[in-house]
């Protein structure tokens, strides 16, 4: 046999073999061969990877790693290939449309028609011109799901200029009870890095880099190197891909992680295994950390971190791992060993805090607890441990508030609509208030508090279903007046939209930017058009604002569209000159010598954009210590940092602290509010008529709640430990299976207080018995034919765990609760 | 001349799936046919369970048993690569070779590949798309489609005939690693000239013990796995 020769640039006939489905046209037609790579970034989670795309004819056919990102450093993981099905998803939206059929119901046809550009956003300006001209501009919002670094365009300036306050972000949905932890003990409200590469030891608190966010293809590629070198330890109540391949799974009784950080900590100080570089040591030397004995703290000099001997009296002097076990199902010998080998790799140990431990009704103390594990191992800046975020320089968005007249001025004064700072939601995002509570602008839709909301518009996000009790969301949305989504599929969300418009695919069609970190670099990674959007897509922060805040000019409302032009170096040929703009101002300093100095030396604006990436130099070790952002400049066992805004709050309501504790859930009281404490978790549900806990995971497929319309999605989802392809699974221990009579694969239905979901069951070992786990993802009852089990009648595909879940909060940071068993549930045999 | 083989590291291998569904998108595979796919293992009662995901794919074996059963000869050995390709002009579709494969890694089309691409369904009349619509917007018949597979193989293969993994051959034998091996973020897939000793593959192969699938098949697979996936 010989083989056909590969040549560049030689035509073919390519679909002869094609047969019986494409028109005859296309299946006679040549292709051009030779294609190029073309950088992009990826949005499928929060790593933001800098990716390349094959773009041949045309078209986006296959997807990998740009090599040039320190971040990522080359690699992807399996998302950025899902992202093809949903770039040619054949549900996308095409053109804008306007909702004909008043009623707002899930299940009934909004019946939507398409219409112009121009007449949607004809329609759109008339709507915040009329909250204008009656002097309400504060009865608009802007809500933002996933987002770019260009979003402050849309989000921020657009509905400052119009004269709301009212940008709701996804944030506290996300993991806001994480970054509560960093800044209230070592003052970077941020997510941690982690120097993987030197580390000796890992304590993962239900952590799974291997599977979800965040830097997911630096984790997978450095894994097989830490398990030659470290010892990984994997706390958490199922079997997740990271604990398959941990040394240790721990599988803690949901909720209770708090009691195995307290007895750990107990362990650590009274076997005098703190390292006494960083926290310092008793004067003459002699541990005086006995069980259930205080600590005199004059007898202790303190070195770069604050209120280890508070921590002990007020917390740790009784925790014993016998305490623990009796809470959180892990038995002593096992945390006493975990103790004492985290300790011993101090301080290339890490103690690795996500949302798990943190997105709990009382989670902030456990996430602050299992973050100070860092403290006393001393791993916190230092090689091997756990690090923050290099600065990347980048320009601000110009400055709005010129822009702004006195109808806006007027507007934005008013408060926001999500009830931040009120005294059972401080959301204390550095101050009382500062945090999002973005579930709870549902219940200010719903009781017009402070006032209605009437007209909204809504991108990137699906808060009708990615928000727990997501039914509320489409009470909420079905209320407003007027609704816009920008969109590119119809989304839960969308069903209550009265315009719809066609987004373009963040990956492959449109200007955008972000920064984040990995692998000890923080970047700047470059999205940009790699082929001409579908149908009359258009960009959601740049393109469409631009073309709207034209079509106010031309009503006579012309702020926005100075703003735009003025701002940005305008005037512009079109919306897509725009973005462009837009997209090089924010990046200027990165192709200046100020990049250069911080990173990558790039020369002009178009080799930043040829490259996609700018890394930033590796973060240094020990840079802050000595300089922490708390208010004692050390990293705080006993938070000062969280004492001050705590009792700013406290007098905001005319409470003390005390008060705040009790309006908050917590049941800490006096100076335990200012450490990290163990406190009992909170459940919905009585245990009799509720008898298992439920708990979910993030699927390694998952963009986001958004991939799954791709077929690809559905016929990999076993790679998720426990899942079954095609399938929407609870997994089941066997033991607790035998017991309700639920046979492998068998529908069952599973009750909460709150709601219910039919999915199928899994029998699985690797779950804790007592305790249902369901992947987040599936459950959609719209976004299109394969998400949904039939889209036109609303009928879910699996079952969505956001109707089981009361819409609580972890309400010190404002954080949308999902973890720690928090409801109780039951499950039952559904006849089929 | 060359005789190409792959190492699969389960130590670094975090089952992700990636492998697979880049393969897909180079290869053209429709649903459901998976040249690079995946056997899941969970052994053990909780809370000792052990939980193996072992990726599979064709072995190209030495004594390939697939190529001694064909008829026609359309299941063959390229000795220029030492791999097993299949000749889809001359293929049947008798199936002699699934049958007498051990490793379950040739697939056989029932149906018209990809025909969900002619589809006019339409969720939301003029406002969606329809997979027809969006091929032809693009003027592809798959929209993601990789021409370049066309380029020694059938672009998307016919019903009634087999396929499989033939280890990229419209690129690796210019120096392309296969895509499934581009693909893994866990560099776990070692792709080489097994017949060069300085190639990584013959290195890695040297400094490690080695299995393969079914050695009693005595079929001498090309595919070989090094160290283990779980704990311990």
């Amino acid at each position: 046999m010989e083989r056909r020769v590969f040549l560049q640039g030689v035509t073919l006939v390519g679909a002869s073999a094609f047969v019986g489905c494409a028109p005859k046209e296309q299946a006679s037609r040549t292709f051009k061969l030779g294609g190029k790579w073309e950088s992009t970034l990826c949005q499928g989670c929060t790593s933001w990877c800098a990716v390349e795309a094959y773009v041949f004819d045309g078209r986006v056919v296959k997807v990998r790693g740009n090599a040039q990102s320190k971040g990522n450093h080359g690699y992807i993981c399996p998302r950025p290939h899902l992202a093809l099905q949903q770039q040619y998803d054949p549900d996308r939206v095409k053109v804008p449309l306007r909702r004909s059929n008043a009623q707002k119901e899930r299940g009934v046809d909004p019946k939507f028609v398409p219409i112009s550009w121009d007449e949607a956003l004809e329609i759109i300006a008339d709507k915040i011109l009329e909250l204008r001209a009656k002097g309400t501009p504060e009865r608009f919002a802007l809500f933002r799901g996933r987002y770019s670094h260009l979003n402050e365009i849309l989000y921020k300036a657009l509905p400052q200029i119009i004269g709301s306050p009212n940008s709701i972000s996804h944030s506290s949905i996300c993991a806001e009870a994480e970054k509560f932890a960093s800044y209230y003990t070592e003052g970077d409200w941020d997510y941690s890095d982690f120097d993987l590469e030197h580390t000796r030891y890992i304590l993962s608190w239900g952590v799974d880099p291997l599977a979800s966010n965040r830097q997911v293809p630096h984790f997978i590629n450095a894994w097989g190197r830490v398990r030659d070198r470290a010892k990984v330890t994997v706390i958490d109540p199922r079997l997740s891909a990271t604990a398959a391949k941990a040394d240790r799974w721990l599988s803690v009784i949901p909720g209770e992680d708090g009691a195995l950080v307290s007895a750990i900590a107990h362990v650590i100080l009274s076997e005098g295994l703190w390292y006494k570089p960083f926290v310092g040591d008793f004067v003459d030397g002699l541990s005086r950390f006995k069980e259930g004995e205080r600590v005199d703290a004059a007898l202790f000099e303190e070195k770069e971190s604050y209120g280890v001997v508070a921590w002990w009296n007020e917390e740790l002097l009784d925790k014993t791992p016998q305490w623990a076990f009796e809470r959180c199902g892990i038995d002593a010998q096992s945390i006493t060993d975990v103790a004492r080998e985290f300790a011993h790799a101090a301080p290339r140990a890490i103690s690795w805090v996500a949302t798990g431990v943190s997105m709990q009704i009382r989670g902030a103390y456990n996430a602050m607890g299992a973050h100070a594990l860092n403290g006393l191992v001393g791993s916190i800046d230092h090689e091997g441990g756990v690090v923050q975020t290099m600065k990347v320089p980048l320009n601000p968005t110009p400055d709005y508030k010129p822009y702004m007249d006195e109808t806006a001025k007027a507007g934005v004064k008013h408060p926001i609509i999500d009830g931040r700072g009120s005294l059972a939601l401080p959301a204390l995002k550095k101050k009382s208030g500062g945090g999002v509570v973005t579930n709870h602008a549902a219940e200010g839709i719903l009781k017009s508090d402070p006032y209605p909301i009437e007209v909204a518009i809504g991108y990137w996000n699906n808060y009708a279903f990615s928000c727990s009790g997501a039914e509320r969301w489409e009470a909420a949305l079905s209320k407003l007046p007027f609704f816009v989504h920008i969109t590119t599929n119809i989304a839960e969300t969308t069903q209550f939209a009265d315009i719809v418009l066609p987004a373009a695919h963040s990956m492959f069609e449109k200007y955008a930017f972000v920064a984040n970190k990995q692998n000890l670099h923080s970047y700047v990674h470059i999205q940009k058009p790699l082929v001409a959007p579908l149908f009359e897509a258009k960009a959601d922060e740049t393109e469409i604002p631009y073309l709207l805040a034209q079509k106010l000019a031309q009503k006579g409302f012309d702020a926005l569209w100075r703003y735009y032009n003025e701002g940005f170096g305008g005037p512009f040929k079109d919306e897509k000159a725009f973005a462009l703009a837009a997209l090089r101002h924010y990046t200027q300093p990165l192709y200046s010598p100020k990049g250069a100095e911080a990173g990558d030396a790039i020369e002009s604006f178009e080799a930043l954009l040829k490259r996609g990436v700018w890394n930033a130099k590796r973060h240094p070790y020990g840079a802050r210590l000595g300089h922490f952002k708390t208010a004692t400049k050390k990293f705080e066992f006993y938070s000062e940092t969280l004492r001050s805004v705590l009792e700013e709050h406290a007098i905001k309501h005319g409470v003390g602290v005390d008060g705040v504790m009790e309006a908050t859930d917590y049941l800490a009281r006096g100076e335990r509010a200012f450490i990290p404490h163990y406190e009992p978790p909170l459940r919905f549900g009585d245990e009799k008529a509720y008898p298992l806990l439920f708990c979910e995971h993030r699927s390694r497929l998952n963009r986001e709640a958004r991939s799954a319309n791709t077929p690809w999605y559905h016929a990999f989802k076993d790679v998720d430990p426990g899942d079954e392809a095609h399938e929407d699974v609870v997994k089941i221990n066997p033991q607790t299976a035998k017991l309700y009579g639920i046979a492998n694969m068998q529908t069952v239905r599973i009750e909460s207080v709150h709601g219910s979901l039919t999915c199928k069951a899994k029998l699985f070992e690797g779950v804790r018995p007592g305790v249902l786990i369901k992947a987040y993802g599936q459950g959609h009852w719209a976004y299109g034919r394969h998400a949904c089990a039939d889209f036109g009648n609303a009928i879910a595909r699996g079952g969505s765990n956001n109707h089981l879940y009361e819409s609580h909060y972890e309400r010190l940071s404002g954080s949308t609760v999902r973890h720690g068993g928090f409801m109780r549930v039951k499950i039952t045999q559904v006849e089929v | 001349m060359a005789r190409f083989g792959m190492v699969i590291d389960l130590h670094n291998c975090v089952g992700c799936g990636a492998c697979d569904i880049a393969c897909k998108t180079e290869n053209n595979t429709p649903l459901g046919i998976d040249w690079s796919f995946h056997e899941i293992k969970t052994e053990g009662v909780f809370p000792h369970v052990r939980y193996e995901y072992i990726p599979k794919l064709c072995n190209h074996c030495e004594d390939a048993p697939c190529v001694a059963a064909c008829p026609t000869g359309a299941m063959y050995i390229n000795e220029a690569f030492g791999i097993t390709e299949h000749d889809p002009d001359i293929c049947i579709g008798c199936r002699a070779c699934m049958v007498a494969d051990p490793y379950n890694v040739i697939y056989f089309n029932e149906e018209q590949g990809h025909i969900e691409w002619g589809g006019t369904g339409t969720l939301v009349q003029g406002g969606t798309s329809s997979p027809k619509e969006i091929a032809d917007a693009v003027g592809a018949p798959i929209p993601y489609m990789n021409a370049e597979r066309g380029n020694n193989y059938a672009m998307i293969r016919e019903k009634g005939i087999v396929e499989k993994c033939n280890f990229c051959s419209h690129i690796t034998p210019f120096g392309h690693q296969p895509h499934c091996v581009v693909a893994c973020p866990a560099d776990a897939r070692i792709f080489g000239d097994l017949d060069d000793p300085q190639s990584r593959i013959s290195q890695t192969l040297r400094a490690h013990a080695h299995e393969v699938l079914l050695p009693e098949k005595g079929t001498k697979p090309k595919v070989f796995y090094i160290r283990s996936y779980g704990r311990g």
